[in-house]
C-alpha cells in the first residue's frame, strides 16, 4: 500500500440502496447479512421480469431539494443527489459553507435507463422528436452537474467512469485535490442504476447459470451476482480535526499479478466481490482466504466500492465488523480496514481506512 | 379531449410539474416567468412535444415567441396550423 503523507479525514457519509437510506439502515442490513432482491414487472415492455435486482427508491429527496427543482432529474441523478445530500448533512456542512468543496462522481454505467430511453425515442419518433431534456440527462456527468447546481457547490466537478475501477480512481483524484490544496473538502462517491436493458443482459449473459437467490461473495468460482443500484458518498476533508469516521491513509492500484502482495497485510480486508465469477478468481489470488464483504446488501454494480468505503468508515467508527465475516478474528475490534475492488481483467483498486492518522498507523 | 386540455396534460406529465394538476392551469396564464414558471429549457422541450403530439412544427423564434405565451395562444397556433 502507498501510505499518504497527509491522510484525509472522513467527515461524513451518505448512502441509498435497496436496503434503504442512511447509515443506520445500511448497518442494520449488513448485520442482517442481506437485502431481499425484487422483481419489477414494469421493467419490460412485455411485462416480464427477467432477473431479480436490488432496487432503490429516492423517497425523501424533497426533504433536501424543492420538488419543483427535481422535475428534470431522472432516477440516476436523484440517487446521486440523495446520496450527496445525506453525506453533506451527515458532515454538518450547511448551504453557506460550500465555498471550497469539490465534487467527484464515479459511475460504471452512467444514466443507463435514460440513455436507452432516449435512443428508443429516436428509433420510435425520429431524431426531430427526441427530448432535449432526455439527451442532457443521458450524459455521464449529469449527476455531478446536478449535485453542484442543486447544492450550490462552486468548486471543481469531475465524473470518472472506469467501470469497476471508477471509485478507486475517484478517491485517488479526491486525495490529489486535497493534498494540492485545490479544495478543502471533496464530496466523492459512486452511483449506478439498474434498467430494463441491464436486466435483459443479465438474463442473456447468464442464461446457463442457476438463478441466484442471494449473492455469495466468497463463492469465487460461482456466478451469484444479482444487479443492484444506488449511490454512496463520502465527505473528505483536509482538516484532520474534522474526522468523524477515521482517515483514508493509504491507496494502491495495479494488476493483481504484479502487486497482489502489496495489499496482503494484517488489517482486515473488505472484498468488493459481488458474485461475478470473472472477477472472483482475482479476489482469490489477491487475498487468499476470504475476509469480509457486504455486497449481498447493496448488490452487484460497478461502483459498489463506494458502498464498501462507507461500510469501512462505519466499521472504523464503531470499531466493529458489521458485515458477515468467516473468521472469528475479523469480528475483533476494527481499527483499520482495506477495501479492495477487482475488475474482470485483474486490475484492482485498494483504499485503506484507519482510525488514526498519526505515526504507527 | 380538446387541444387545450391535451396541452395542459402534456405540460404536467411530460415536463413533470408534480406540484400542479392540469385543471389548475389557467388558459391565459403566462407559461414562462411569473406565470407557470417554465424556463428556456422547457421552451425547447415544448417545441419537440408539440411536434410529437400534434404534428405541428414551430420553426423559429418568430413563430415560437407569440405561440408560447399561454395555453390560449399555443392552442390557437396548433389549431391554425392543423387546418
Amino acid at each position: 500500500m502507498n501510505l499518504l503523507t497527509q491522510p484525509v479525514a472522513i467527515q461524513g457519509i451518505g448512502c441509498v440502496g435497496a436496503f434503504g437510506r442512511g447509515a443506520a439502515a445500511f448497518v442494520e442490513a449488513m448485520q442482517r447479512g442481506t437485502t431481499a432482491p425484487q422483481y419489477h414487472d414494469d421493467l419490460h415492455g412485455d411485462g416480464s421480469a427477467y432477473f431479480p435486482a436490488f432496487l432503490a427508491t429516492t423517497d425523501g429527496l424533497d426533504d433536501y431539494v424543492p420538488k419543483r427543482a427535481l422535475r428534470r432529474l431522472d432516477h440516476y441523478s436523484r440517487l446521486a443527489l440523495l446520496g450527496g445530500c445525506l453525506a453533506l448533512d451527515d458532515a454538518g456542512i450547511s448551504a453557506d459553507q460550500r465555498d471550497r468543496i469539490g465534487v467527484i462522481v464515479a459511475s460504471g454505467y452512467g444514466a443507463s435507463a435514460t440513455t436507452f430511453g432516449f435512443l428508443d425515442s429516436v428509433l420510435d419518433d425520429g431524431d426531430h422528436c427526441a427530448s432535449p431534456t432526455a439527451f442532457s440527462n443521458s450524459v455521464h456527468n449529469v449527476a455531478g452537474a446536478y449535485l453542484s447546481m442543486q447544492l450550490g457547490i462552486h468548486g471543481p466537478n469531475l465524473t470518472l467512469s472506469q467501470f469497476e475501477m471508477s471509485v478507486s480512481a475517484a478517491i485517488y483524484n479526491a486525495v490529489c485535490w486535497l493534498q494540492q490544496g485545490r479544495v478543502d473538502t471533496v464530496l466523492v462517491g459512486g452511483v449506478d442504476e439498474h434498467c430494463a436493458v441491464l436486466n435483459y443482459c443479465y438474463r442473456r449473459y447468464f442464461a446457463e447459470e442457476i438463478e441466484p437467490q442471494r449473492i455469495e461473495p466468497f463463492a469465487f468460482n460461482r456466478q451469484t451476482a444479482i444487479p443492484g443500484e444506488g449511490a454512496a458518498f463520502l465527505v473528505l476533508s483536509r482538516d484532520p480535526k474534522k474526522s468523524r469516521y477515521g482517515y483514508i491513509d493509504a491507496i494502491c492500484a495495479g494488476h493483481v499479478e504484479q502487486r497482489a502482495e502489496s495489499v496482503i497485510q494484517r488489517s482486515p480486508i473488505l472484498l468488493g466481490a459481488d458474485g461475478h465469477r470473472n472477477s472472483g478468481q482475482w479476489y482469490q489470488r489477491c487475498v487468499g482466504n476470504p475476509k469480509t464483504s457486504c455486497s449481498a446488501v447493496y448488490g452487484s454494480l460497478p461502483s459498489g466500492q463506494a458502498f464498501d468505503l462507507v461500510a469501512a468508515a462505519l466499521m472504523v467508527r464503531d470499531q466493529q465488523c458489521h458485515a458477515a465475516c468467516d473468521r472469528i478474528e475479523e469480528a475483533a475490534q476494527i481499527r483499520q480496514i482495506t477495501s479492495i475492488k477487482c475488475a474482470s481483467d485483474g486490475q484492482f483498486g485498494a483504499v485503506r481506512v484507519s482510525r488514526w492518522s498519526g505515526k504507527g498507523r | 379531449m380538446t387541444t387545450k386540455e391535451k396541452l395542459k396534460q402534456i405540460l404536467v406529465e411530460d415536463l413533470n410539474l408534480e406540484d400542479i394538476t392540469p385543471e389548475e392551469i389557467e388558459d391565459d396564464e403566462p407559461l414562462f416567468g411569473e406565470g407557470l414558471g417554465l424556463d428556456s429549457l422547457d421552451a425547447v422541450e415544448l417545441v419537440v412535444l408539440v411536434q410529437k403530439h400534434f404534428g405541428v412544427e414551430i420553426k423559429d423564434m418568430e413563430e415560437g415567441r407569440p405561440a408560447l405565451q399561454s395555453i390560449n395562444t399555443l392552442a390557437a397556433f396548433i389549431e391554425d396550423k392543423q387546418e
